[in-house]
């Protein structure tokens, strides 16, 4: 469930999420020192891989969500497939189609593919039914991973959800997702007089003040609400579960949700685009960039294409934003998806040899510096000064936003409701709910209180202790 | 059956009826061929609104399938439906045989049997396969889909082999029986040939179901093994909405089935209502 | 039923039909011995691909298996818990529901459209010989293809129909997210896709409908619509009701329709007790309450199945 956007978890922006210098010295250092390692060794061609093609004549095959951040990794496959000798076929699906056969495919242990994307979400699930393969030994074998590959510049709130019970790490983040508001078209609010919404009352008040002018929607969203939908849902004061981890009982009938469901029913309902109940990403990224609608609060790695991509329409016009505060405060939505390996895959080493190299600081760097893909889980890209150049955006520090709501998640761990085990149940009913009140079905209540008997009942299906 | 308009058919009825058929058939083809259309239609003119109705037609869609994994993914298809109906026609041809010739006092449970094969939710079949494919490692395997293939495809091939049958004469058999010929050289040798029309039709309709399935290849296979119809769908994900991708690929799946029916729609009838409605 | 019954019962009756030579008992031996050569492989394979995964879900369906779980397969420790659980899910009983719509309206369209063109199609004037194949594509076409066709014709987008709405000024809704309208979608794309099946029904006994009845009728002077009334309608009652029936047991299969336009929404507007198992099964791993359900399912279809079978045989009893 939960889409794809970017990243950083929630604990995520623990300390890591750096926010200017505040941010721990330690951490900065250990950077630095080992860029200039990587300098000297020359960062073009990591010493394993250049071993004579090791994995001459391997065909590797991986699965992923489809996401910027993968086409970005096949623009660059073919040199790594040269100096691997290996060939990396690589899957890719739409969020939902996705993680069910994903989770279908790792439920058998089958051996389809080699590596996979771990979905937040999911991660608690995959990691917690003993479904993927740890990665620490790789990581600690000299000969699989060079030292300066360095696990540990990985912006730490990235890697907890990666990080099983045993204390083994199943995973390497690719994205430190943080959710912000992108604005396609800032030129029609400034028209009517108002500037980017801080609160959701002035959101509400900017999207009826524009929906409509010049033909474009106000709002526009995908249809995975439970990605989407909760930092309303906090924001007003609401939760999904009452204690996440530890009290899994659903707290979705609560006045505060039933109000918060209304309020984002409503901006889709009212202000979106026709259809707007069956949007995937893609589609909500394009009415944004072809200029049919305005505002979206998503990931980072969903809203940066209005200003980055080569054909968006909408480039000059675009604004980000933190998403507007409520009563309950502000709580933008943070994850992290990464790479791992099945336990059944037949093709671990060379498994690695891809993830190690995906997630290399030399990748993240050109990613991030050629072709854009900014929500990156490494420190020391984040921390380059030409990280925040690219970020300067129609005059907007976005780099600094970024680390702003990455520091937020951080704070406390609200974000620990979407890496439970049973979180993708209970985010099907989240989508239903939405869904209902959207279509104007039944009350935000009456939905509401649907939405929560069913999360309990599937629980105790689960043999989740309420 | 006649081709002329039976005389008693009054001239202004049969004038309003033939009107009627034309804009009904019209209604009828219309969304296919717009689909069609739309395969050969550039990709950067899908959204253009009404001016969209004329374009310069291109096989770039066409064109761009057989690059990637489509075409393996057409191999796959072609691979699975037909040995699936080739096996069930081998397993269930002799069987439709003695049961023709045979009596069977629980006609009635026999067709139930028969029919409800057909008539079973997919899910039905999906879960306990997929349980036990797990375990067996054919799960994204050609030969695991196969094997599902033969729930409803051995029921079929039974019911209509065995209608024709029935209404073949035994006299044939009988002599070369008397002639001193073996039961299985008749059987081979006379019965077999004589029905090759019948074994025709009969394998068009099962290749045509297992062709046409969707569900266990969507939940038995993954990549390896991935039927057409199956990939199609992954093209609204992956690809962002490639409709002229999509229309292409639509469109390729569905000709041999187009044909096919074409050529025995006589048989459609009897094949689809398997062990109710006699051929 | 069981194999071995079966097997028993052709046994027994087959010695009734002596040809000429079958009278030979020891040729009927051998034709015997030879029958079941032939035909003991089938009932093999159909019952180890059919019977033995029915079993296996109906046992399966004793256990809280999820695959997500361990420990809960062959788990039967409680073994009507998913049964208990079935009565008080109210998504399911919605699904039902849902079922229930689009099943009625289904099997009622396809019934009256199918009726409408065949009748039409039966004047057999040549005009109509040529366009006759034209009325079999939607059936034949794979599903998912019809699916996707309309996913195009109901996306506002790229939908001629919705350029042809904007044109003329009108603001329609995009049926398939719209609570009220997205059944009644899937209702249209599914006609659309099945009329021809009922169709192709009664075209087949209308050709097998005896001259002299319509005869008899003109003569005494009736016209086409009484004839049609009075005459063709009550000698297809018979066929319609199988047609009805065959549409209302494939209805409960309904998939790729709902898999590709809306997803079972908006909420569960258009989720049937077939997509509901799958998503349970298939996305949640609810393996053993699934199943339970689908027991349920497949219940509903033999029952169905039967009485098609008893209709079909009362038929025949008459002729």
């Amino acid at each position: 469930m939960s889409r794809s956007p970017e990243a950083a978890n929630p604990e995520a922006a623990d300390a890591a999420l750096p926010a200017a210098g505040a941010i721990n010295r330690r951490d900065v250092l250990r950077t630095m020192a080992a860029l200039t390692a990587g300098a000297a060794v020359g960062l073009r061609s990591p010493p394993v891989l250049a071993q004579a093609k090791r994995f001459d004549g391997v065909t590797l095959r991986g699965a992923c969500f489809q996401h910027v951040f993968h086409e970005n990794v096949k623009a660059y496959l073919p040199e790594f497939e040269k100096a691997t000798g290996m060939k990396v076929e690589i899957d890719l699906q739409a969020f939902p189609v996705y993680n069910q056969r994903m989770d279908l495919e790792l439920s058998t242990q089958g051996s389809s593919y080699d590596f996979i994307n771990i979905t937040f979400p999911y991660s608690g699930r995959w990691v917690g039914a003993g479904w993927l393969a740890p990665l620490d030994s790789f990581v600690s074998d000299r000969n699989q991973t060079p030292a300066e590959w360095n696990p540990d510049d990985f912006v730490s709130g990235t890697q907890t959800p990666f990080r099983g019970k045993d204390g083994k790490t199943y995973g390497f983040a690719w994205e430190a997702g943080a959710m912000m508001m992108g604005i396609a078209r800032y030129d029609l609010i400034e028209k009517a007089g108002l500037n980017i919404p801080e609160t959701l009352e002035e959101l509400a008040a900017v999207c009826a003040a524009v929906h409509g002018k010049d033909g474009v929607a106000a709002y526009v969203n995908d249809k995975l609400h439970h990605w989407n939908f909760p930092p309303y849902l906090m924001n007003m004061g609401g939760k999904v579960f009452r204690k996440a981890p530890d009290d899994l009982m659903p707290t979705l009938d609560t006045p505060e949700a039933a109000r918060a469901a209304q309020y984002y029913g409503d901006l889709l309902s009212k202000y979106g685009p026709q259809g707007v109940l069956s949007f995937t990403d893609d589609q909500a990224l394009r009415s944004q960039t072809e200029g049919r609608a305005n505002i979206r609060t998503n990931a980072m790695a969903w809203v940066l294409p209005l200003a980055k991509r080569a054909d968006s329409k909408v480039k000059e016009t675009a604004r980000f934003g933190m998403i507007p505060k409520g009563a309950g405060g502000s709580f933008p939505g943070c994850n992290a998806n990464g790479y791992g390996i099945p336990v059944g895959a037949r093709q671990k080493e060379a498994a690695w040899a891809f993830i190690q190299w995906a997630t290399s600081k030399e990748t993240f760097r050109r990613i991030a510096f050629e072709r854009g893909g900014l929500a990156v889980p490494r420190r020391s890209i984040i921390d380059d000064p030409e990280y925040r150049k690219v970020l300067n955006i129609n005059g907007q520090d976005v780099a600094a936003l970024y680390l702003q709501i990455l520091e937020r998640a951080g704070e406390g761990n609200y974000m620990s409701y979407r890496t439970v085990p049973v979180f993708p149940q209970v985010g099907d009913k989240i989508n239903k709910a939405i869904e209902r009140i959207a279509s104007r079905q039944q009350s935000a209540e009456a939905s509401m209180a649907t939405a929560q008997a069913e999360a309990v009942a599937d629980l105790r299906k689960a043999g989740v202790a309420l | 059956m006649s081709t002329d308009a039976p005389s008693y058919l009054p001239r202004r009825e049969r004038i309003l009826a033939n009107t009627l058929v034309i804009v009904l058939a019209i209604l009828t083809l219309l969304p296919f061929l717009w689909f069609v259309v739309m395969s050969f239609k550039p990709s950067d003119e899908f959204f253009t609104g009404i001016d969209g109705l004329f374009f310069k037609p291109t096989l770039k869609n066409y064109e761009g399938l057989w690059t990637g994994r489509f075409s393996v993914s057409i191999w796959n298809s072609i691979v699975t439906s037909t040995v699936s109906t080739g096996l069930a026609l081998m397993i269930g041809t002799p069987g439709a045989y003695a049961l023709s010739r045979a009596t069977m006092r629980r006609e009635r449970t026999f067709s139930l049997l028969i029919l409800a094969s057909r008539m079973a939710p997919p899910v039905a079949f999906a879960i306990p396969y997929f349980l036990v494919y797990r375990n067996l490692g054919l799960l994204d395997t050609k030969t695991g889909l196969i094997i599902v293939y033969l729930t409803f495809n051995l029921a079929l091939v039974v019911w209509l082999m065995r209608n024709f049958f029935d209404g073949t004469p035994r006299a044939l058999e009988e002599a070369a029986w008397i002639d001193g010929a073996s039961l299985w050289k008749t059987f081979v040798l006379i019965v077999l040939p004589m029905s090759t029309p019948a074994i025709a039709t009969t394998a068009m309709l099962c290749f045509l179901y297992s062709w046409n399935d969707f569900f266990f290849a969507l939940t038995l296979t993954r990549n390896s093994a991935m039927t057409a119809p199956v990939e199609v769908v992954n093209f609204m994900n992956y690809e962002g909405w490639e409709w002229g991708k999509i229309a292409a690929g639509g469109t390729l799946i569905m000709m041999p089935v187009l044909l096919f029916s074409v050529l025995m729609r006589k048989y459609l009838v009897a094949g689809m209502t398997a062990g109710a409605v006699k051929g | 039923m069981s194999i071995s019954t079966k097997v028993s019962d052709y046994a027994a009756a087959s010695d009734g039909r002596g040809a000429a030579i079958g009278a030979l008992p020891h040729f009927e031996r051998q034709r015997i011995r030879f029958f079941w050569m032939l035909l003991t492989p089938v009932l093999v394979i159909l019952a180890i691909v059919t019977l033995l995964p029915t079993i296996y879900l109906l046992v399966t369906s004793f256990t809280p298996l999820s695959l997500a779980t361990p420990g809960t397969a062959w788990n039967f420790s409680d073994p009507l818990a998913n049964y208990k659980v079935l009565f008080g899910d109210s998504r399911l009983h919605n699904s039902l529901w849902v079922q229930l719509k689009l099943s009625f309206f289904t099997v009622v369209l396809q019934l009256l459209l199918g009726l409408v063109v065949a009748l039409l199609l039966n004047m057999r004037t040549a005009l109509m010989e040529a366009l006759r194949s034209t009325f079999l594509v939607p059936m034949v076409l794979p599903p998912i293809v019809v699916a996707i066709i309309w996913k195009v014709l109901y996306s506002p987008d790229i939908s001629p129909a919705w350029w042809i709405f904007k044109a003329l000024g009108w603001s329609v809704a995009t049926p398939i997210t719209d609570a009220n309208w997205a059944l009644t979608a899937i209702i249209i794309a599914d006609t659309w896709e099945w009329f021809p099946f009922t169709m192709l029904i009664i075209l087949a006994a209308l050709s097998m409908m005896p001259e002299e009845l319509r005869e008899a009728a003109r003569i005494d002077g009736a016209t086409s619509w009484q004839l049609t009334w009075f005459v063709t309608l009550p000698y297809l009652r018979n066929t319609l009701l199988v047609a009805g029936l065959f549409r209302l047991i494939d209805s409960i299969k309904t998939f790729p329709l709902i898999y590709i336009l809306t997803d079972g929404g908006p909420g569960t507007v258009t989720e049937v007790s077939n997509y509901y198992v799958f998503s349970q099964s298939f996305n949640y791993s609810y393996i053993g309450y699934s199943s339970a359900v689908t027991m349920v399912l497949l219940a509903i279809t033999l029952l169905l199945s039967w009485i098609i079978i008893r209709v079909v045989a009362g038929e025949s009893r008459v002729d």
